[in-house]
């Protein structure tokens, strides 16, 4: 063996033990290189689908890998991004030049509105986690893929499942306020319900932008309960969600429910644990698992039995989004990316835990299927109680509490 | 109607002011005897609210009672903080010595975030959900005690400063420096009981705003920005000012709210404070140095 020789081979064993799966050196794999903030502000929520694709990785393995492609195994490459723009594209390049199939990440919206563009010019399929700005998916890109919903399905739907369950409480609802946060997330979400009520046919009495930062929101709340709506919608973060929340309640505010929209306070088994009287019979509408899948609960006892925690929203969304690879790798018969892309793009995947029809995805890479589940706060759970189909509970609306 | 929501708006703008007050009160005062702004006094008021949520978690201790413990505990370590941090750098150029704050405020978040996580935790004890009605304007009774309680506190500390050696000896200090160590006052021993008095201050705000808020490494911040704006409303270094000013900017705030769409609110407050530095650069009431 002369020296060159030796040093790529040395160099090739060096590069193998930064993967996972370093004993099965000769067996095919898959590489599927994830950029996610596992250090930083955004950790804690970060291992949170980072746990939802490695538990999804090794079902896959231990049943055999990929059968089309000779039972190759799938291998996480891991990347971090510290949620920043910068070393989130810096890491996807390392990665893209390390082989990956598929590029999976980042979290935030901000962060992956610049990935993308790296994923397109090097033709490697991006599968979207967690990030929900509508824009993302904007721009004629050809290799994003979105499987959970975005801004936009988030609100309408959201609202949607509240008007029907008016409907069929015999109390529709007519006149909407709405809280967010004065942020990207929050403007958005009140841009698509203020826009969403022109069709639907609510108005919207109230709509009261406020900042995170903010103390005390008695005088905004005292606005939304003279404006005498029907429904008070909050897209907000945890700590603004809680106090907003508590002063409604001793306004008594008088509307017929308080719903959350993709908040990040009203359906966390934290928040709820530590406000009972509080939480119970809040509304919200949020990413969720289908409640009714038998495949769902096998997954939250597996991830049980592994983390020894419960299985989150964002472990669901990782889990899932590996199974829509699994699936189109084994419909591609190959590791390529392109071909892959194809594949992903004729996907028709109805075996998933999620709580909607098949995952499809449209020409822009979003899943034409993706909704939100509408939760309410029940004996201290959050329980899907909409779309019907998939309801684990009935309603409770209107919610008398908060009409003092 | 709208004069129930102006009422509202009275009474919540009050009712949070004297909890600005009291935290700007801390501020002015370092200001006054160190001639430094301290950015870490957020910082401060967070360690204390989590000190008051542990001993509420674990010894089960009533917050308002935990000032007991939390006041004093607070007091020495701002004077250590300003005996190892502050008092080094004293002869430092003042941008050097406010980057030394701001940097003590980044370590105490950042070593919150590691001690206990980004959770944000709740101190509930029976009370904090009673609240009462006057008129048609909703008060609850934790903010109202939080506001007695600054009030409370602001007055001692005003008559502690005008009636005890120690106090005579730090209005000295703030008004005149080199006359005060001419006469003899150990200035080094001052400026750290200063400090300590200002973190201790906040510290009490800290505890008396838990029953009602969140505790969490960034919640020091939502008061901080607050209180700057209240120091230069009332005056760098001018303490009464500084509760007054609490009062007018929490006041502004809410009736903001109350008048003005979105949150254009924030937009009131920051506003005041641009128009006090153009027009009264030495605060509606007057600097510290001038009482």
């Amino acid at each position: 063996m002369n020296r060159r020789a030796f040093l790529q081979t040395a160099g090739a064993f060096a590069a193998l033990g930064a993967v996972p799966s370093i004993g099965r050196a000769q067996a095919k794999e898959v590489k599927l290189g994830y950029i996610l903030p596992v250090t930083g502000p955004l950790a804690f929520e970060a291992h949170l689908s980072l746990n939802g694709l490695q538990l999804a990785v090794d079902e896959i393995n231990n049943a055999g890998g990929i059968k089309a492609l000779g039972g190759a195994k799938l291998a996480l490459l891991p990347g971090d991004t510290q949620n920043k723009v910068e070393l989130g594209n810096s890491e996807a390049a390392r990665l893209i030049d390390q082989g990956i199939s598929v590029l999976i990440g980042p979290f935030s919206s901000l962060v992956a509105y610049s990935v993308r563009q790296v994923a397109e010019k090097n033709k490697t399929p991006f599968m979207l986690l967690a990030a929900v700005a509508d824009n993302l998916t904007e721009g004629g890109l050809r290799y994003v893929f979105r499987v959970q919903p975005n801004g936009k399905a988030m609100s309408t739907l959201t609202m949607n499942n509240m008007l029907e369950m008016g409907k069929a409480a015999s109390t529709p609802i007519k006149r909407v306020a709405m809280m967010h946060e004065d942020g990207n997330f929050g403007t958005t979400m009140g841009n698509h319900v203020e826009a969403f009520g022109a069709k639907l046919g609510y108005a919207m009495v109230q709509r009261i932008p406020y900042s995170l930062k903010s103390p005390d929101f008695t005088a905004e709340l005292s606005k939304v309960k003279a404006s005498k709506p029907d429904l008070l919608v909050i897209s907000g973060y945890y700590g603004d969600s809680k106090i907003i929340a508590e002063t409604a309640s001793k306004l008594r505010i008088g509307v017929h429910a308080l719903v959350g929209l993709a908040n990040a306070a009203y359906s966390n088994p934290k928040f709820i644990a530590d406000n009972r009287e509080l939480t119970e019979q809040l509304f919200d509408g949020n990413y969720w698992h289908n409640p009714q899948s038998p495949r769902a609960k096998a997954v939250f006892a597996a991830y049980e039995k592994r983390f020894n925690s419960t299985l989150t929203s964002h472990g669901v969304q990782a889990y899932t989004v590996i199974g829509v690879l699994k699936d189109a790798l084994e419909r591609a018969g190959s590791t390529d990316r392109d071909k892959l892309r194809d594949a992903l793009s004729k996907t028709n995947l109805a075996d998933h835990i999620l709580p909607q029809d098949a995952i499809k995805f449209d020409d822009t890479g979003e899943n034409v299927n993706a909704t939100p589940a509408l939760l309410q706060v029940q004996n201290g759970r959050p329980v899907v109680v909409g779309p019907a189909r998939f309801a684990e509970a009935k309603p409770v609306f209107p919610v008398p509490k908060w009409h003092g | 109607m709208t004069a129930d929501l102006l009422l509202q708006a009275v009474v919540s703008g009050l009712l949070l002011g004297g909890v600005y007050g009291l935290v700007a009160s801390g501020l002015s005062l370092v200001f006054g005897v160190l001639r430094i702004i301290n950015f870490a006094h957020g910082a401060v008021m967070m360690l204390a609210m989590y000190t008051t949520y542990w001993l509420f978690t674990l010894a089960g201790i009533d917050p308002y009672l935990s000032i007991v413990v939390t006041g004093p505990l607070f007091f020495l370590i701002g004077m250590v903080i300003q005996r190892v941090v502050i008092e080094p750098n004293r002869f430092a150029a003042e941008h050097n010595q406010l980057l030394l704050t701001l940097g003590l405020a980044l370590f105490l978040e950042n070593l919150a975030l590691v001690l206990w996580q980004g959770d944000f935790r709740s101190v509930r004890p029976s009370y904090a959900g009673a609240s009462f009605v006057v008129g048609e304007a909703l008060v609850e009774v934790p903010r109202l005690i939080a506001c007695g309680g600054a009030i409370v506190m602001a007055l001692a500390l005003f008559a502690f400063l005008r009636l005890t050696d120690v106090g005579k000896a730090i209005r000295a200090l703030s008004e005149e420096p080199e006359g005060a160590m001419l006469m003899g006052i150990d200035v080094g021993r001052i400026r750290a009981v200063a400090f300590g008095i200002g973190a201790g201050c906040v510290a009490v705000a800290g505890a008396l705003v838990t029953p009602f808020f969140y505790v969490a490494p960034d919640v020091g911040e939502s008061f901080n920005i607050i209180a700057f704006v209240v120091v230069v409303l009332g005056g760098m270094g001018n303490f009464v000012g500084a509760l007054l000013g609490g009062f007018i900017v929490g006041l502004a705030e809410s009736l903001g709210a109350t008048l003005l769409p979105g949150s254009l609110k924030q937009l009131v407050v920051f506003g005041l404070f641009v128009l006090v530095l153009l027009f009264r650069p030495a605060g509606l009431f007057g600097g510290g140095r001038d009482r």
